[in-house]
C-alpha cells in the first residue's frame, strides 16, 4: 500500500525535480535500473542447462530458438529488434562478448501449445538449436482449452526436445491486470509449472515478474497515451530479454 | 410438503451447504482459502458433491410428487425447476458480458491485443449471445449450471425409469459414462474448438447414481453394500487417495516435496469425470453413509444451522456464490490481493451466502404461514423447489 502511494506520488516529485532542473537525469537513471528488477524468489533457476553450458565453455556459436505466440513475435513493440528474443540476444552478447549468439524468433500469434508443437520440425529442428525457449499457454487459457490437451501437448514437445538432446526453458504467460479479471490463468499456469517440475525443466516465471512490475507500478499501461504504449511494450520486452539472459546465466552454472 | 425436520436427512443439506461454500472459494483464482477445500485433499472437489446430492435429493423430492400426483405433474415440476436454472444462467451471463465488455472496451495494453481478440468475446456478440442462450457458450464461471439444466431436462425419464427398474436407468447411464472414458466423446461448445467444461455425457452418471441411491433410501432400503469388506475397501481407497493428493498439494507448495505417482496420475481429467476422481469420491460417499447418521448431533448443532439452510436453498445460494466469486476475483485482481484482502473477500462472501440462505428461509416460512387463520389448501409456489 505504502509503495503504491509512493509510486503515485513519484510523478509529483519528478515534476518538482524537473522544476529544480539539476536532479532530473539522476532520477531517470534510477528508475531505468529499477524497471527490470524482480524479487529474489523470482530469480531461482531450478534446472540446469548442460548443453548450453558446454557450448559456452567451448566458445562455440550458440543458436537458441524462441518459439511462442504473439508476445514472442513482439508485434506490440513495433519491430522485431524490439521483441524479447532479440533483446535476449543483445543481452547475452553483452555478457559473453567472445561467443556468437543467434536467437531465432519463431513467434506466431494466436497459436495453442498443440499448434506450436506441430511447428517443431520446420521451426525448431531445422535451426539445430542448443536451447529452445518455449513460451506457451496464453491462447489455451484465453480460449479455455482442456487442461489435459494443454498438458499433453507440452509433455509431447518436451519429450521430443529431450530426445534430440536440446536444452529446454519454458516461459509462462504474460500478466496484465485487466486481462486477469476476465480470464482465469491460474489452472494453466499451475499446469505449465507442474509439467516443468515433472520433467525437471526450468519455467521462466514471466507472469509473476510482470505482475510484480505491475504492482510496483513500474509499467502502467493505463495512464499512458496511446502512442506511448508501443514504447512501453518495448521496455517490457527488453526487461523480459534481460531477465531471461540472467536466468540462463544461472542455469549454466 | 416438507417432511418434519426430525425425519429429514440433514447430511444432504449440510454437505451441500459445505459444497456451495467450497464452490465459491474455489472459483476465486489464487485464493489461499482454496487450500482448505476438498480439491486440495481429494481428487474430486465440491462439484462432485453438489451434483451427487442434487441427484439424490431430486429423486426423493420428485419421487414423492410422482407417487402422489402422477408422472406428468412431477415432470412439469422438474422442468419448471430447469427453467428457473436457465433464467439464473442467463442472468449470470448478462453479468459476465457486463464485466467483459467493460474490460475489453477499456483495454489498452497492446501486449495482449492479439490474444484478447482470440477470445472472440465481443467480436461477434450476436453469435455469442445466441450461443449462450443455447448453453453453448460457457465462459469462466458459467459452466456448471448448463450441466445441472441438462440433468433436470432428462430427469423425468430417470424418475419414471426408477419406479419400474432402477437398474434399467443405472446400466445405460454407466455405459454412456464408460463410452466417454474409452472413446473420449465430448460435447462441442462455442467458440469452435471448445467443449462443455462439465461433459454432460460423463457427469450424468454421478447425477443418476445419486438419484438411484436417493430413490432407494426414500423407500427405506438400506444400502446392501454396508458389509465390513466394503467399508474396509472404501477406507483403503479414501486413505490412499488422501495421501497421494496431499503429497501433490505439498509438492506444489514446497519445491522438492515428492508428489506421489504424480507422473502416472496427473493431470486428472475433470471434464470427463475421470475414474481417478469418481472412485475416491464413491469411497467417501460410502464412508459418510456408513459413519455419519442422518441426524448426527453435529448436524443439529446451532453452528451447523447456517450451512444446513444454505444447502436447503441451494439454487439461490449457488447463483449468489458464483456471482460473489466473480466479484471477489475482480476485487483481488483489480485492487489488492494481499492476505488480509483475501480473508476479507472470502469471509464477506461466505457471510453473504449464509445470510441470504437465512433470509430466504425466513421469507419462505412467512410466506407459508397462514394469513389470519385462513386455511390454504393450495400448494404454495416455491414449495416445489429441490432442497
Amino acid at each position: 500500500m505504502t509503495r503504491q502511494i509512493a509510486s503515485r506520488l513519484a510523478p509529483l516529485f519528478l515534476c518538482a525535480a524537473l522544476a529544480a532542473g539539476m536532479a532530473a537525469p539522476a532520477i531517470n537513471a534510477k528508475t531505468e535500473v529499477a524497471e527490470c528488477e524482480v524479487p529474489a524468489d523470482l530469480q531461482v533457476v531450478s534446472a540446469g542447462l548442460p548443453r548450453l553450458a558446454a557450448k559456452l565453455r567451448a566458445r562455440q556459436p550458440v543458436v537458441i530458438v524462441a518459439i511462442g505466440g504473439a508476445s514472442t513475435k513482439g508485434a506490440a513493440a513495433g519491430a522485431p529488434e524490439l521483441a524479447y528474443p532479440h533483446r535476449l540476444q543483445v543481452a547475452l552478447a553483452h555478457v559473453y562478448p567472445d561467443v556468437p549468439f543467434k536467437v531465432v524468433n519463431k513467434g506466431v500469434p494466436r497459436q495453442s501449445a498443440q499448434q506450436m508443437f506441430e511447428r517443431f520440425p520446420s521451426d525448431v529442428f531445422a535451426e539445430d538449436p542448443v536451447l529452445v525457449i518455449w513460451e506457451a499457454g496464453i491462447v489455451d487459457a484465453v480460449r479455455g482449452f482442456e487442461i489435459d490437451d494443454f498438458a499433453g501437448a507440452m509433455q509431447q514437445g518436451i519429450e521430443e526436445l529431450k530426445n534430440r538432446a536440446i536444452d529446454i526453458v519454458l516461459m509462462d504467460m504474460q500478466f496484465s491486470r485487466s486481462t486477469a479479471t476476465v480470464i482465469n490463468f491460474e489452472r494453466y499456469l499451475n499446469t505449465l509449472h507442474r509439467v516443468g517440475d515433472l520433467n525437471q525443466v526450468y519455467v521462466f516465471p514471466r507472469f509473476a515478474m510482470m505482475r510484480y512490475w505491475s504492482e510496483q507500478n513500474v509499467f502502467n499501461f493505463d495512464e499512458v497515451a496511446a502512442d506511448e504504449r508501443a514504447k512501453l511494450a518495448a521496455k517490457v520486452y527488453d526487461c523480459i530479454g534481460r531477465r531471461m539472459a540472467h536466468s540462463l546465466r544461472i542455469g549454466i552454472q | 410438503m416438507p417432511e418434519p425436520s426430525n425425519q429429514r436427512d440433514l447430511r444432504l443439506d449440510f454437505f451441500r451447504g459445505v459444497a456451495l461454500i467450497f464452490i465459491f472459494v474455489d472459483h476465486i483464482p489464487e485464493n489461499i482459502f482454496s487450500y482448505f477445500t476438498l480439491q486440495s485433499v481429494g481428487f474430486y472437489d465440491a462439484a462432485e458433491v453438489f451434483i451427487f446430492i442434487s441427484g439424490f435429493t431430486a429423486a426423493i423430492v420428485y419421487g414423492q410428487r410422482l407417487a402422489a400426483k402422477g408422472a406428468l405433474y412431477a415432470s412439469a415440476q422438474v422442468w419448471r425447476r430447469a427453467w428457473q436454472l436457465y433464467v439464473a444462467h442467463v442472468f449470470l451471463f448478462v453479468i459476465f458480458i457486463a464485466e467483459v465488455s467493460y474490460t475489453v472496451m477499456t483495454f489498452n495494453n497492446p501486449m495482449y491485443n492479439e490474444e484478447m481478440r482470440v477470445g472472440d468475446f465481443l467480436s461477434e456478440p450476436h453469435v455469442a449471445v445466441i450461443k449462450a442462450l443455447l448453453l453453448q457458450f460457457q465462459p469462466t464461471f458459467l459452466d456448471i449450471l448448463p450441466l445441472y439444466i441438462v440433468m433436470l431436462l432428462i430427469f423425468p425419464a430417470v424418475l419414471i425409469g426408477l419406479r419400474y427398474r432402477p437398474l434399467l436407468v443405472l446400466i445405460p447411464s454407466f455405459l454412456v459414462y464408460l463410452a466417454v472414458q474409452v472413446f473420449g466423446i465430448s460435447v462441442p461448445a462455442y467458440p469452435e474448438g471448445n467443449v462443455w467444461y462439465f461433459n454432460p455425457l460423463a457427469w450424468q452418471f454421478l447425477f443418476v447414481l445419486g438419484a438411484v441411491l436417493g430413490h432407494a433410501s426414500a423407500r427405506g432400503r438400506g444400502f446392501p453394500w454396508f458389509r465390513e469388506t466394503t467399508i474396509a475397501v472404501a477406507v483403503a481407497i479414501a486413505f490412499a487417495a488422501l495421501v497421494i493428493r496431499l503429497s501433490w498439494t505439498f509438492g506444489g507448495l514446497w519445491e522438492g516435496f515428492p508428489g506421489l505417482l504424480l507422473k502416472e496420475l496427473w493431470p486428472v481429467n475433470k471434464n470427463n469425470l475421470s475414474p481417478i476422481r469418481l472412485i475416491p469420491f464413491l469411497a467417501a460417499i460410502v464412508l459418510v453413509a456408513a459413519w455419519v447418521p442422518p441426524q448426527a448431533r453435529f448436524l443439529r448443532a446451532a453452528a451447523s444451522r447456517p450451512l444446513v439452510l444454505a444447502g436447503q436453498q441451494s439454487l439461490e445460494v449457488f447463483c449468489l456464490g458464483i456471482l460473489l466469486s466473480a466479484l471477489g476475483h475482480f476485487i483481488l485482481s483489480e485492487y489488492e490481493r494481499g492476505v488480509a484482502m483475501q480473508v476479507l473477500v472470502n469471509v464477506g462472501g461466505i457471510a453473504g451466502m449464509l445470510f441470504t440462505a437465512k433470509m430466504i428461509d425466513w421469507y419462505k416460512k412467512m410466506d407459508r404461514a397462514p394469513i389470519a387463520q385462513a386455511t390454504r389448501t393450495r400448494p404454495l409456489p416455491g414449495d416445489g423447489a429441490v432442497r
